[in-house]
């Protein structure tokens, strides 16, 4: 078997974030660690759909909000256990995406946008307002976590709880890798080099992008369906148009189109703010001029500029 | 590809590896920190930031007069604040960050209902105490968390006793424009119309408005068309002043009543006098120069000496969180057991230094929920100042019981 660098790479950095509650000193770190992995969940189906398809998709918070809502209420409601509701989450969500997807997505271009930004303004709305189903504003508290003290794992304890997102945003990286690697992430990459040839050569485009926009939806909705349980705690204003940003921007800061790209990015729009708490009033200035000057100067994301360096220092090298 | 990866992994170990080489400062000998986590920019700052301010200027006078004395030694107080802009997830972070990396036990602040019930939705299993400010969500403290107080009562204990007024006043008909989407505004709103349903009257418009909405005259246009006798707006000050100034543009001669809490210079920045003019604001009986005990008067004066600005209506809330906590502290004898802290708490009379004028339940300041009271109080604007003109009728000690009742 031959020798790669990546493949050492990326297991020296799973098994650093796992053991990362050993590593680290205070615990405040280890519970960014999980919002960084569940935002990697949520980044990586936005980058099928804006980093391959090319498509820019403004609902992904509002999508996680299905999920978080969907695995609590059926717990409440049908009293099943969490590990079914969160298994049952991104369904529930991948069928409102079909549902509203499937008649209004055949548009192009920035009305894709535009349609994306209205289901997530509905979706927020809607939470706020059926209040007798959602609890409105004042959210909903007391979100079970999966297992319990007499289970296996206890994952009230956020090490425990580090090792679940872990893996789940391990195998949704690899299910994002496999997908890009399939004939349909192929047709998804040619839809964004040029959608009118694709559609010439006799090929339903919009299925593609229905499918891509489907499958982001679902793996919004297990991120959102962890988060609720993580935090226990859920109410519309957390699966608003600001959270939405955030995910495009995790797939920009990144690097767009890389199975790499939203891993980096998550940890980076989680993180950023954090470290920039310092800086009191100008901190969100700060935050934003970093994302301004991110994007101007690393169209293709933390990813690409890594890749431009170490071109560089091989042909150095030569 | 695979280069591609590899250069990532080592870009991702780079930026964790960074917060990792920091540690927790080890607390200095005598001093106890104290955390806030509260909304210090965005739209929620005009209540976040003035409690902020409160917390530090509290804790400067309990370390003027010695510090808190526990067995012989003197702690002096330390604040560290950090921005939760009101929003849960942040809010989370920061109590994350004031726990786990400042190691900070007693955490103050709480503006924003959302932000305070998503951290007291884990605080129960912390070695923390929460003392909540402004925030006035009824589901904080309806679960009795053993280690969470609040010192603004609920929404809908206020909405009552509102509502019961503007029934005595006779208005049968009164139109509602608040911030609804907002669940304590829609708490408040359900209560006064209940009330206002036992005296008689109705509310024949409930119409809605975002935070971030300025301009409010379509829903008064059409409030304006069903003939009310009143109106009752509830929501954040900036939108409650755009909306009594639009309702003088646009001609409404009818009592306006609000839920608001806004210092007087709040609602300047947005209204002229003469358009406040007759504005009723039913809340509880917070801190405004006409209704302030001698206590309320010097907070005021010291407020607005040190910030160069009147203190809001509703600061005084964290203001007082502090001062109860110093007496629960030097009560329980310990700064490390924060249960015998939060026990402490719950035995407390109301401090003499407390600003707000709070109702014992039983004789104490934190009812069994612990959740404290105010009178409720009914303010009317004239002649550019909110005067104190009388007090609402509330019986705290029923509601007590009522909020028990929930679990």
């Amino acid at each position: 078997m031959q020798f790669r660098p990546a493949y050492l790479a990326l297991a020296a950095a799973a098994v650093g974030l796992a053991l990362l509650p050993q590593i680290i000193v205070a615990k405040y770190y280890l519970h960014l660690s999980i919002l960084a992995l569940i935002w990697t969940i949520a980044a990586q189906g936005q980058n099928l759909i804006q980093g391959h398809a090319g498509y820019v998709s403004i609902v992904q918070a509002g999508f996680m909000g299905i999920g978080a809502y969907g695995t609590t209420l059926l717990g409440m409601h049908f009293a099943l256990p969490v590990w079914l509701t969160m298994l049952l989450a991104p369904f529930v969500t991948a069928l409102f995406a079909l549902a509203a997807g499937y008649p209004s997505l055949r548009v192009k271009g920035r009305c894709f946008a535009i349609v994306t930004l209205a289901y997530n303004l509905v979706i927020f709305i809607v939470l706020t307002n059926w209040t007798s189903l959602t609890h409105g504003e004042a959210g909903i508290t007391g979100i079970p976590k999966p297992g319990g003290p007499d289970g296996w794992f206890d994952f009230r304890d956020r090490a425990t709880f580090n090792c679940l997102t872990l893996i789940l945003a391990g195998a949704m990286t690899g299910l994002a890798w496999l997908i890009a690697r399939s004939r349909i992430g192929q047709t998804l990459r040619a839809i964004r080099q040029n959608e009118d040839l694709v559609g010439a050569i006799g090929i339903p485009a919009w299925k593609y992008k229905l499918f891509a926009f489907v499958a982001a939806a679902a793996f919004a909705g297990l991120a959102g369906a962890v988060y609720a349980h993580y935090q226990s705690f859920i109410n519309p204003e957390v699966f608003g148009l600001a959270q939405s940003l955030d995910a495009i921007l995790a797939v920009i800061v990144g690097g767009s189109g890389a199975i790499a790209g939203p891993f980096i990015g998550a940890f980076f729009v989680v993180f950023l703010p954090e470290y920039l708490r310092f800086a009191d009033a100008f901190r969100l200035i700060i935050y934003g001029l970093a994302l301004i000057l991110a994007t101007i100067f690393m169209p293709r994301g933390i990813v690409g500029v890594a890749s431009d360096l170490w071109a560089r220092s091989r042909r150095g090298r030569e | 590809m695979m280069r591609k990866l590899t250069l990532a992994a080592a870009a991702l170990a780079g930026a964790i590896a960074g917060p990792l080489g920091g540690s927790s400062a080890a607390a200095a000998e005598r001093t106890l920190r104290i955390g806030v986590s509260d909304a210090l920019t965005g739209g929620a700052s005009v209540y976040g930031l003035p409690q902020a301010n409160a917390i530090r200027m509290a804790a400067d006078e309990i370390n003027a007069a010695g510090g808190v004395k526990v067995g012989g030694d003197s702690y002096m107080l330390d604040v560290i604040a950090h921005d939760d802009k009101g929003n849960p997830t942040e809010a989370t972070n920061a109590v994350r960050k004031l726990i786990d990396f400042d190691e900070v036990k007693y955490i103050l602040g709480f503006c924003c209902s959302g932000a305070a019930s998503a951290v007291a939705s884990f605080i129960a299993d912390e070695d923390a105490v929460m003392l909540v400010g402004n925030a006035a969500e009824r589901s904080i403290t309806a679960r009795g968390i053993p280690n969470l107080v609040r010192t603004r009562p609920p929404a809908d204990y206020t909405g009552a006793a509102a509502g019961a007024f503007v029934g005595k006043r006779g208005h049968k008909r009164v139109a509602v424009l608040g911030a609804l989407d907002v669940g304590f505004y829609a708490l408040y709103v359900d209560a006064f119309e209940k009330e206002l349903n036992k005296a008689g009257g109705q509310t024949i418009a409930r119409e809605s408005f975002g935070l971030k909405d300025r301009d409010m005259t379509p829903q008064l246009t059409k409030i304006r068309e069903m003939n009310p006798d009143a109106l009752l707006v509830v929501g954040y000050v900036e939108p409650a002043a755009f909306i009594y100034r639009q309702s003088v543009e646009l001609g409404m001669d009818i009592p306006r009543y609000g839920f608001t809490s806004g210092s007087e210079e709040q609602f300047l920045r947005v209204a002229t006098s003469e358009q406040m003019e007759g504005v009723w604001d039913l809340r509880p009986t917070e801190l405004t120069l006409q209704s302030a005990t001698e206590t309320g008067l010097a907070c005021h004066r010291n407020y607005t000496e040190r910030y160069g600005m009147p203190p809001s209506p509703s600061s005084p809330y964290a203001h007082d969180n502090v001062h109860a906590l110093k007496h629960a502290i030097e009560a329980a004898g310990t700064v490390d057991d924060t249960r015998a802290v939060a026990r402490a708490l719950r035995e407390l009379a109301p401090p003499s230094e407390a600003v707000m004028q709070y109702l014992p339940v039983d004789g104490k300041m934190f009812d069994r929920n612990g959740q404290a009271y105010t009178a409720n109080g009914a303010f009317q604007w004239r002649g550019g100042k909110w005067v104190y003109v009388e007090e609402l009728p509330s019986d705290a000690k029923a509601y007590s019981e009522f909020l028990a009742s929930l679990r």
